[in-house]
């Protein structure tokens, strides 16, 4: 994993200090910048998030790198998106007003059913095992989730799916864009085991 | 299944980790990093860090201790309560590292700003606050900068069924600090069902955990004191409840 070096996109919300934590800790370089030169050095871009769906999407607009990371997609270049992160990746979302996201991976965000949230621990359904991070285990584990909106799309961009008042799709992927609802750097060991997966997964496909 | 969790609670005063007594007697324990970082080692499924000193001396948010926390690269999420006064408070907070904020004067001061900051940082990173005891048979909503208890008031019934907020933390603040102490009418009597509530105050034994958690409208309870008597009293409480629908932790490496 040394020599596996990830960028996180610094658009301004949230503080990258668990995700970076983590990534130290299972040997993955990584460092938050908002510098294009300093984001194409890196192995696999990382967009993390809190906080709401405009404010994000304006941000990124602001600081220059809506275009860049679409095009970096479009070079098929490794992409994770974390809880906000993930959503940014998708066509559009409804939090507050209709807004333009990423489009990396297609389908909307919508709100839970009664203005609910999904705040907590909870598992995974792996509805594909081929994957490498997929490994049996993720199915008992639980993962720290922390939102009021979640994707809804076709069904051939979700990898797993989570049970709350709804199943919703917990983690999307088209290509190599890999958007997860919740937060593998504050899920302690079990988030921990998922991202050395994950890396290593997108590093070899 | 979503899990309900059990949060460790550090509370600060002056600047310093202390143990509360009824929010009128404290002992200090030590550097507020110290203690956050045990809980982080411990699983904790979340961490609330409470400045009560804040909104009551108008100090606003302890945005220093916020930004030491955030540099520790904690693995648990980290909720901050205490002096937030505005929109940009609560904004700057998550910045610095809170993964959540609990709002508690603003209540009472300006609740439309309240509405302003879900709307900047999403209502799942909003916890509302409310200190209630049980009063002549009556649940009663302290103001603990003007030392009155008084109704819950529509405006504050109003927001939280908005869902501008997330949950609501109910401090049995009568019974803090007391073993056994906290007092289940506060979430019995909540006059709002299919709210998410956290209990804290005087929530010492895994008997009373149980009683609490059994209950629908539980989503989490916070310990405070209790916590700081043994090592991983965490894991402890849980393999006493093991029976209930929380997160079993596993201590295995993959690392070495």
């Amino acid at each position: 994993m040394n020599s596996y070096s990830i960028g996180i996109v610094d658009y301004g919300l949230g503080n990258h200090a668990s995700v970076i934590h983590s990534l130290k800790d299972i040997g993955v370089k990584a460092l938050s910048t908002d510098k294009i030169s300093d984001l194409n050095a890196v192995d696999i871009l990382m967009l993390p998030g809190v906080g709401a769906f405009p404010p994000a999407m304006n941000s990124l607009h602001n600081r220059g790198l809506v275009d860049y990371i679409r095009e970096q997609a479009n070079l098929k270049r490794p992409i994770i998106g974390i809880c906000l992160g993930m959503q940014l990746l998708a066509e559009s979302s409804f939090e507050h007003k209709h807004t333009t996201g990423l489009g990396l991976i297609p389908g909307s965000i919508q709100a839970f059913s009664n203005l609910g949230n999904h705040i907590g621990w909870n598992t995974l359904k792996f509805l594909n095992m081929e994957s490498t991070y997929s490994n049996s285990k993720n199915n008992d584990e639980a993962f720290y989730f922390n939102h009021s909106f979640f994707y809804q799309g076709p069904s051939e961009y979700q990898v797993a799916t989570t049970q709350h008042s709804i199943v919703f799709p917990s983690i999307i992927k088209n290509g190599n864009v890999v958007g997860l609802q919740f937060h593998p750097e504050k899920s302690q060991l079990a988030g921990k085991i998922f991202l050395k997966n994950l890396i290593t997964d997108m590093m070899n496909a | 299944m979503l899990k309900k969790r059990i949060i460790g609670v550090v509370t600060v005063k002056a600047g310093w980790a202390v143990q509360s007594f009824g929010y009128y007697s404290y002992l200090p324990l030590g550097k507020p990093e110290i203690l956050v970082e045990n809980l982080d080692r411990w699983n904790a499924d979340e961490i609330l860090i409470q400045v009560i000193d804040r909104s009551e001396n108008h100090l606003g948010p302890d945005f220093q201790l916020i930004e030491r926390l955030g540099k520790l690269g904690l693995e648990t999420p980290l909720i901050y309560s205490g002096g937030i006064r505005s929109e940009e408070d609560g904004v700057r907070l998550i910045q610095l590292g809170a993964d959540r904020v609990v709002v508690d004067a603003l209540l009472f001061d300006n609740i439309n700003k309240v509405r302003d900051l879900s709307e900047h940082i999403g209502a799942q990173a909003v916890i509302a606050s409310l200190p209630l005891s049980w009063k002549g048979d009556e649940l009663k909503y302290l103001n603990y900068r003007s030392r009155e208890s008084v109704s819950i008031s529509d405006r504050v019934i109003e927001l939280i069924k908005s869902r501008c907020i997330s949950e609501v933390l109910i401090s049995d603040w009568e019974h803090e600090g007391m073993p056994n102490g906290f007092e289940i009418k506060l979430i019995e009597k909540f006059p709002l069902k299919d709210t998410p509530l956290i209990a804290f105050g005087g929530i010492s034994n895994p008997s009373q955990m149980r009683a609490l958690l059994d209950l629908n409208d539980i989503s989490a309870v916070a310990i405070g004191n209790f916590l700081n008597y043994h090592e991983h009293a965490i894991q402890k409480y849980k393999e006493a409840l093991i029976d209930l629908p929380l997160r079993f932790t596993s201590y295995e490496s993959i690392f070495n």
